[in-house]
């Protein structure tokens, strides 16, 4: 595996060519390979052929000499028979028998013409046979008896016998030739089948090593980019994807980086910039705050006559600088509480706290102002609740943000604040008799600045962030707040929050 | 016998408004601008109560504190620490440090006369 990769994977994924052009090139690699298969078949069948035809060549020479042998023996023999018969009809005979070799000669001619040089002895020798022959009958036909039986014994019978030896010699070779040729067509037989199948297995493998090659130069990276985007996805904009191809997936790759490095850097661009805002917005609220409590301290020292009573009118109008004065200071306080929220500089105080000391200081709190409303006010603490481990500051500033919100926006009815434990989970309620809020505005009250009606702010005192800042720091403890109102039938506001806040937090990491 | 409050504040209108709000009522003011000087002036002076800013230049208010209660005659006299808003677990700080009370700034005159006075009882 990891020799294949480096041999092949590597540098298929380095050529420089699209991913269409490699794959055209390994199916005619594969193609090619498939065509010199054919061709060497087709060689290999035609010579298999070729052997055949020789063979059958072969065996019709070997005929051809044995009609010769035979012809040449007969031909003793019926002349023979007319040197003791030397009647008409066996000298007829003998003569017809002499043309018969004529015949023979002219196919052995035919047949074997690659045997010129023995097959011309033959002919010498038959010419003189035949001439022989001749001479012998010619000799019977004119009654010289003892010549031709003389001539017959001197003459024919050696060349006979030299006629023999020659077309068993040319029968000896043609079988030789036979043999050779059989031994030679099974030899090619088995070189075309090697060939054929050495092809046929180089084929395979090859379609096999291309395509695995291919796949794997094109998956791997696939998969890498895969991870790379995943990473991406969750934020993490270091990786940068190292692969070697020099295709589409070689440029979606570079592609890739680019956008990760561009991403990355426009993530800590912001990252950078959203703190110096926060450090910004908290210095802000500081100095802002210095120059202000100055202000509200020399209106409270004028309202309350250090430097003398004042007359009722400018008495009251010290009062409203005062009004504005804190309302601007809870704004920035507000802001401060948010802008720290943001960075993550908002730590908590985790400390062993009574939730019931928390609810009996936001009630001595406000009930002046519920008073002064002449709403029924009422704070139902479940007895024996357990021992709280929390930030109680800032329990105490959501519990008194969601009272002073009750009673601000409820005219008449009541305020009720309940806290109780369920399990291990304290739940704390203020329900009021209020105008309600409609259902589409039930999860904007928890975002930034988003009162129901915006006028509502002015009329009504409040920063419009007191519940954002509510939401985020019972969320920092593990807890949820909710809302469950019907317009114009009053609302409920719901904290439920671990009873031991640590203890949670380290469960949740 | 008037008491006297040693005020370490280095904001000339915090010292100004603590100072009218004090003289107002019977005190008399010592004022020191940083917590050096108050360290300084505490020793020379022994005044029966001490009102700490804990932001000030040259030595913090923590820092003061503690060389404060280091000087034996003055290990029992009231230090009320006055911290800016939110900075959560502040209180805790200033008790480590030495200080007796604690008022989170922005304080109103009021809150601040209530706090004194449960320190001073029979003055005002």
């Amino acid at each position: 595996m990891i020799s294949l990769n480096s041999l092949l994977v590597r540098p298929v994924a380095r050529l420089p060519w699209r991913v269409q052009t490699k794959l055209l090139a390994a199916f005619l690699a594969i193609v090619a390979l498939l065509i010199v298969l054919g061709a060497c078949g087709l060689y290999e069948l035609s010579r298999v052929n070729q052997r055949t035809e020789e063979l059958i060549n072969s065996e019709r020479k070997i005929a051809a000499y044995r009609q010769v042998q035979h012809d040449t023996t007969s031909q003793l023999y019926s002349i023979s028979s007319a040197l003791l018969v030397s009647d008409q009809r066996t000298l007829d005979s003998a003569l017809r028998q002499l043309n018969q070799f004529g015949y023979d000669l002219e196919r052995l001619q035919f047949v074997a013409k690659d045997e010129i040089n023995l097959l011309r002895k033959v002919r010498q020798e038959y010419d003189r046979f035949i001439a022989v022959a001749t001479r012998i009958v010619g000799l019977i036909r004119s009654g010289q008896g003892d010549d031709a039986r003389e001539a017959q014994l001197k003459e024919l019978r050696p060349l006979a016998d030299r006629l023999e030896r020659l077309t068993n010699e040319l029968v000896n070779k043609a079988e030789a030739d036979v043999v050779a040729d059989i031994e030679a067509s099974e030899e090619a037989y088995r070189i075309s089948q090697m060939i054929v199948i050495g092809f046929a297995l180089g084929a395979i493998a090859l379609s096999l090593v291309l395509g695995r090659t291919i796949s794997l130069s094109l998956i791997g990276p696939l998969r890498e980019i895969d991870a790379t985007l995943n990473e991406i996805a969750s934020g993490d904009f270091a990786h940068r994807l190292r692969i070697p191809n020099r295709d589409e997936l070689g440029a979606l790759a570079a592609n890739i980086n680019r956008t990760s490095e561009q991403l990355g850097r426009l993530y800590r661009e912001l990252e950078e910039v959203s703190q110096h805002k926060s450090a910004f917005l908290a210095n802000m609220s500081h100095e802002l705050r210095t120059p202000l409590n100055a202000v509200l301290g020399y209106a409270e020292l004028l309202v309350d006559g250090i430097y003398g009573e004042l007359p009722e009118r400018p008495k009251g109008v010290v009062e409203r600088i005062q009004n504005n004065g804190r309302h601007l200071l809870a704004l920035i306080n507000d802001v401060l509480d948010l802008a720290k929220i943001e960075a993550g500089q908002l730590n908590l105080t985790i400390e062993d706290y009574s939730l019931g000391e928390v609810v009996d200081s936001v009630v001595a709190a406000t009930e002046p102002l519920a008073a002064a409303k002449r709403l029924k006010f009422t704070a139902t603490v479940q007895p024996g609740l357990p021992m709280a481990r929390g930030d109680a500051r800032r329990v105490s500033q959501v519990l008194l943000n969601l009272v002073g919100n009750a009673i601000k926006f409820t005219d008449q009815g009541e305020v009720a604040i309940g806290a109780a434990v369920e399990g291990r989970q304290f739940v704390l309620s203020v329900r009021d008799t209020g105008p309600g809020i409609a259902d589409a505005d039930q999860e904007r009250i928890f975002g930034e600045f988003q009162q129901i009606d915006n006028t509502n702010t002015r009329k009504q005192g409040g920063t419009g962030l007191g519940l954002a800042i509510s939401k985020r720091m019972i969320e920092m403890q593990g807890g949820v707040i909710s809302v469950e109102s019907v317009l114009g039938a009053g609302s409920t506001f719901r904290v439920v929050l671990p009873v031991q806040v640590e203890a949670m937090m380290e469960a949740a990491e | 016998m008037t008491k006297r409050i040693l005020v370490v504040e280095d904001t000339e209108d915090n010292r100004k408004i603590v100072r009218d709000l004090l003289s107002s009522v019977g005190y008399e003011l010592i004022e020191a601008v940083d917590g050096a000087e108050g360290v300084a002036l505490a020793q020379s002076e022994r005044p029966d109560l001490i009102l700490m800013d804990i932001q000030l230049p040259v030595v913090d208010g923590y820092e003061a504190t503690r060389r404060i209660r280091a000087i034996p005659e003055l290990a029992a006299v009231p230090i009320i620490a006055v911290t800016s808003y939110a900075l959560s677990g502040d209180e805790a700080k200033t008790r480590e440090a030495g200080c007796t009370g604690y008022v989170a700034k922005p304080f109103s005159p009021r809150q601040l006369l209530a706090k004194i006075r449960e320190f001073l009882p029979n003055e005002g």
